[in-house]
């Protein structure tokens, strides 16, 4: 049994970085319906631009706590700029015209961020610096370690902030509105143009997030990270119902659980068969996911 | 922007250029699909193998895999338009069974193609049959995971390999003579992409393929219409994962050895941006498309490391400028009628069951019985009973939200009501699916417009007829005799609707170019077209003006001297009255009042139900008033 919630400790921190970049896709599908497949490795610049503030500062051994924010920060703005500009030039244009269109320049956006990351970065693995110790306290038998517990409640946050956002604020309104209908929300003189930009700088902020933290966690990062935690949290968007902030949040923990337990019990070498598998089953059981809504069609 | 609009000249001066390029682009278009394509690939491959080197060849060969594979991909996103991001995988089972089965069971490659192709196939039915009734979006996801998982599953088989595949794989030999240069091989993959070439384009003007093209326009409108929606899905998947099988033989036996890093998401992917970059749906866009995934790269190799940054940032380009892709697939016919010069209207076949036209015969053609159904909390219809007669023109009216399309959703078996029973020529209608109910004879058309906008005017009509034909998919593949019989019957048929609505002449439009009124007409003879004995017609003088009103009232009697029964729903007491024998009065999902058009006119709760509640905010509809004589 206590492995049992070993592993669920494990899941769960696994799990919340998967919410947060589930919850780039789920906000993005919502407002344009685009399956945005750049966001993963936009994840993947996130850890990147973090390693790069980080390791400079763990040479000169300046405070850890300091250094982290710091990182966060620039990850945050910098992925922020890079999503507006993805959107500004690669997908705006195709907006009103074919979605498909818009899914091969995500597809190409995708290709030219993990390139740009190989040529920058090379194509080996980086090693994080090793800031979080793996120090950690005893919770009945469970060993939890402050970062999995600051990882874990750090996410909660982010994902708390962005519910209630999304939920209280005009803007947040706004952005729902968007998601069931474009043309009513531009008539009630609504900008659709800079809440689309808001939806693509929260998803930008949130997956900067979550590369920041596992670099930090994981301690090395590849360029070819963005596409494995991409498919593992579009997994999770689409699993909890995609469009669907709740959604995602619950989507990406199970994801992180099933992936854990898989690993534990069965072998880490059919993680993703078990957890697709999982996916394909919950789809044919409810076919909009765990949260999602039925969307009824009008005739 | 579009492409050549021929009956519209932009400038007279164009004219003459234009007839040019019409007149070559005739001839051409004269010659036979199989001669067009088997002429273009003996230059291509006479070009290719005559001047070209060793490299050139071997770049041929992949942009011929990747042709194949665009093509039968084609099927399932071009023509169904079913968003497919694990097509790698039935490749993958493909190449792995020809793999296993030449070397570890020593058959010869041609013994082993037919197992590729099963295998793949069923794989494709087992994918296909769970995952139906998704939608486009969930299914992106679930066909990704498929991928994935067919990638990991070889990945940690020791049997085939593991990470390492499997190797030596013997070249496949034809009449003694063993196969296994680059030409030889591009030789084989001009043939394959030929024969999907012609396939292809067989399947994209059939019975089938205009099945497909309706469910990717309007997914619910083609079963509406008769088209059995989730067999013609699961007939998509299946095909496409047959020609993925072949592919993925003739990859595996040219390379010799495979292993599972060749079937990742990149290879899903590129391939569904090839057959986007082409243009969705267009066979010859597949294989430009090709040309650009593959070729692309290998043109950019001087720039070393930096070429698929390149690769990307042309991708992008390409699709900003060009989001209809290179060589878009435009389904507009100069002339769709071209080849039936030798048959007069007059030839017409003959209604399917007009033969029994059999007017003011007193039968129940369709007798409803306390219908009710609720959505949610609200009661949409309660207890509704109505009773339609053979030969009757009849018609549904009531104010807004009374349920009168909630009864045409039920009747034509959209909606499951919760309770009553529906009996159309004598059999129960509740629990049937749409296309089934087309297919005893009841058709309808829609509040909404609902046509196939991007297939030509003649085909929404051919595909009203979907139900009434017979070909199956094999014979359609093939364009066998048979099924040319069939199609001309269908297209001689076509022609009939169309010059009864009066759209003959507009027939090799989109249907997106017609007018309003014009696209009304278009659902009605697509409906007719599917050889209803009762058309039920959803306001379909909606938006109308006064003269296309009238012309709409004697369509509406020329269509019951068919011995058809029509049931239409209308706001325009002016029209309903004019046109009705009898009319039914709904309100709050009840029938409040039922008679002759002068009955209904005096009734008391019918003009209590319309001044009660719609008087007030619609004061702008004066034929409500003056319709019924208040």
């Amino acid at each position: 049994m206590d492995t049992f919630f070993q592993y669920t400790v494990n899941g769960l921190t696994a799990g919340s970085f998967y919410a947060l970049v589930a919850l780039g896709y789920t906000i993005i599908y919502g407002i344009i319906r685009l399956i945005n497949f750049a966001h993963g490795d936009l994840t993947m610049v996130g850890a990147f631009v973090g390693w790069t503030v980080l390791v400079p500062f763990a040479l000169n051994r300046l405070p850890v706590g300091v250094a982290i924010v710091l990182a966060l920060v620039i990850a945050m703005a910098f992925c922020s700029l890079v999503n507006l500009a993805i959107l500004q030039f690669a997908y705006k244009p195709l907006l009103k015209k074919s979605m498909l269109a818009i899914m091969i320049t995500a597809l190409g956006m995708s290709i030219l961020l993990q390139n740009s990351a190989l040529l920058i970065f090379g194509s080996g693995v980086d090693a994080y610096p090793d800031l979080v110790s793996t120090a950690g306290f005893m919770v009945a038998n469970i060993r939890v370690t402050f970062a999995q517990a600051a990882f874990v409640l750090f996410s909660g946050l982010l994902m708390l902030v962005l519910y209630l956002f999304v939920r209280y604020t005009t803007l947040g309104i706004a952005m729902r509105a968007l998601a069931i209908d474009h043309e009513a929300t531009r008539l009630m003189g609504i900008d659709v143009d800079r809440v689309i930009q808001i939806g693509f700088l929260l998803g930008a902020v949130l997956a900067a997030a979550s590369g920041v933290m596992i670099g930090l966690y994981y301690g090395q990062i590849t360029y070819f990270l963005g596409f494995l935690i991409g498919l593992r949290a579009f997994t999770a968007a689409v699993l909890g119902g995609i469009g669907n902030i709740p959604g995602a949040m619950v989507g990406g923990v199970v994801i992180g659980l099933l992936e854990s337990y898989c690993a534990g019990y069965l072998s880490g070498a059919w993680q993703d068969v078990f957890v697709f598998a999982v996916l394909i089953i919950v789809l044919i059981v409810r076919p909009t996911g765990i949260l999602g809504e039925r969307v009824a069609e009008r005739m | 922007m579009r492409i050549a609009v021929w009956w519209k000249p932009a400038l007279p001066g164009m004219k003459a250029i234009r007839n040019v390029g019409a007149a070559g682009n005739a001839r051409w278009s004269r010659i036979p699909y199989t001669i067009q394509v088997a002429l273009v690939l003996l230059v291509v491959g006479a070009a290719t193998l005559l001047y070209g080197d060793d490299y050139v060849t071997a770049v041929g060969v992949s942009v011929l895999t990747y042709g194949m594979l665009g093509l039968g991909l084609t099927i399932v996103v071009g023509y169904a338009g079913l968003l497919d991001l694990g097509y790698a995988a039935f490749f993958a089972i493909g190449a792995y069974t020809c793999a296993i089965l030449t070397t570890d069971f020593h058959a010869s490659f041609w013994v082993t193609l037919p197992f590729s192709v099963a295998f793949a196939g069923i794989a494709g039915t087992l994918l296909g049959y769970p995952t139906l009734r998704l939608r486009s979006d969930y299914l992106a996801i679930v066909t990704l995971g498929f991928g994935e998982i067919v990638r990991v599953m070889f990945q940690n088989w020791d049997y085939v390999g593991g990470p390492n595949g499997v190797w030596n794989i013997p070249a496949p030999s034809l009449f003694g003579k063993e196969l296994y240069s680059q030409p030889d091989f591009f030789v084989i993959g001009l043939v394959l992409v030929g024969i999907a070439l012609v396939f292809g384009r067989n399947l994209a003007y059939s019975r089938l393929g205009r099945g497909w093209l309706a469910l990717r326009e309007d997914e619910f409108a083609a079963e509406a219409v008769g088209v059995p929606t989730l067999r013609v899905k699961l007939l998509a998947y299946t095909m496409g994962g047959m020609w993925a099988g072949l592919a993925g033989a003739f990859f595996a036996s040219r390379l010799s050895a495979i292993n599972p890093t060749s079937f990742s998401f990149v290879l899903s992917s590129t391939i569904l941006i090839l057959i986007v970059i082409g243009g969705l749906g267009s066979l010859n866009g597949v294989l430009l498309g090709s040309i650009v995934v593959v070729a692309l790269p290998e043109f950019l190799r001087f720039l070393q490391t930096t070429r698929f940054l390149f690769y990307a940032v042309a991708l992008v380009v390409l699709m900003l400028f060009r989001p209809q892709g290179l060589w878009p697939d435009v389904r507009r016919k100069v002339d769709p009628w071209l080849g039936l010069e030798g048959h007069s209207l007059a030839a017409f076949p003959g209604h399917r069951q007009g033969g029994a036209a059999r007017i003011g015969d007193d039968e129940p053609i369709l007798t409803i019985d306390r219908l009710t159904h609720s959505f949610g909390g609200l009661k949409a219809l309660d207890g509704l009973s109505l009773e339609i007669r053979r030969g009757a023109i009849f018609s549904i009216i009531g104010p807004n939200g009374a349920g009168k399309t909630t009864v045409f959703n039920c009747v034509t078996g959209i909606y499951r009501p919760r309770e009553g029973s529906i009996r159309f020529l004598g059999r129960s209608l509740v629990g049937s699916t749409p296309h089934r109910v087309v297919a005893l004879g009841m058709a309808r058309t829609f509040q909404g417009i609902r046509l196939f906008k991007q297939m030509a005017v003649y085909e929404n009509v051919m595909t009203g007829l979907y139900s009434r034909q017979r070909a199956p998919a094999w014979q359609s593949l093939l364009h066998l005799p048979a099924e040319r019989h069939e199609e001309r019957q269908a297209l001689l048929e076509a022609r009939f609707w169309l010059s009864f609505v009066g759209l003959e002449s507009d027939a090799g439009k989109l249907a997106s170019e017609l007018s309003y009124a014009d696209q009304r007409r278009l659902e009605i003879a697509r409906a007719l077209a599917a050889g209803p004995q009762l058309l039920l017609l959803d306001e379909p003088a909606a938006g109308m003006n006064p003269t296309e009103k009238l012309e709409l009232v004697l369509m509406v009697r020329r269509i019951r001297a068919l011995g058809i029964t029509v049931v239409l729903i209308d706001h325009d007491m002016g029209l309903v009255m004019k046109v009705s024998d009898r009319v039914a009065v709904l309100d709050q999902g009840k029938v409040i009042a039922e008679g002759a058009p002068a009955e209904i006119q005096e009734s008391q709760r019918v003009i209590d139900a319309y001044l009660g509640r719609e008087a007030d905010d619609e004061l702008d509809d004066d034929e409500t008033f003056s319709g019924l004589g208040a």
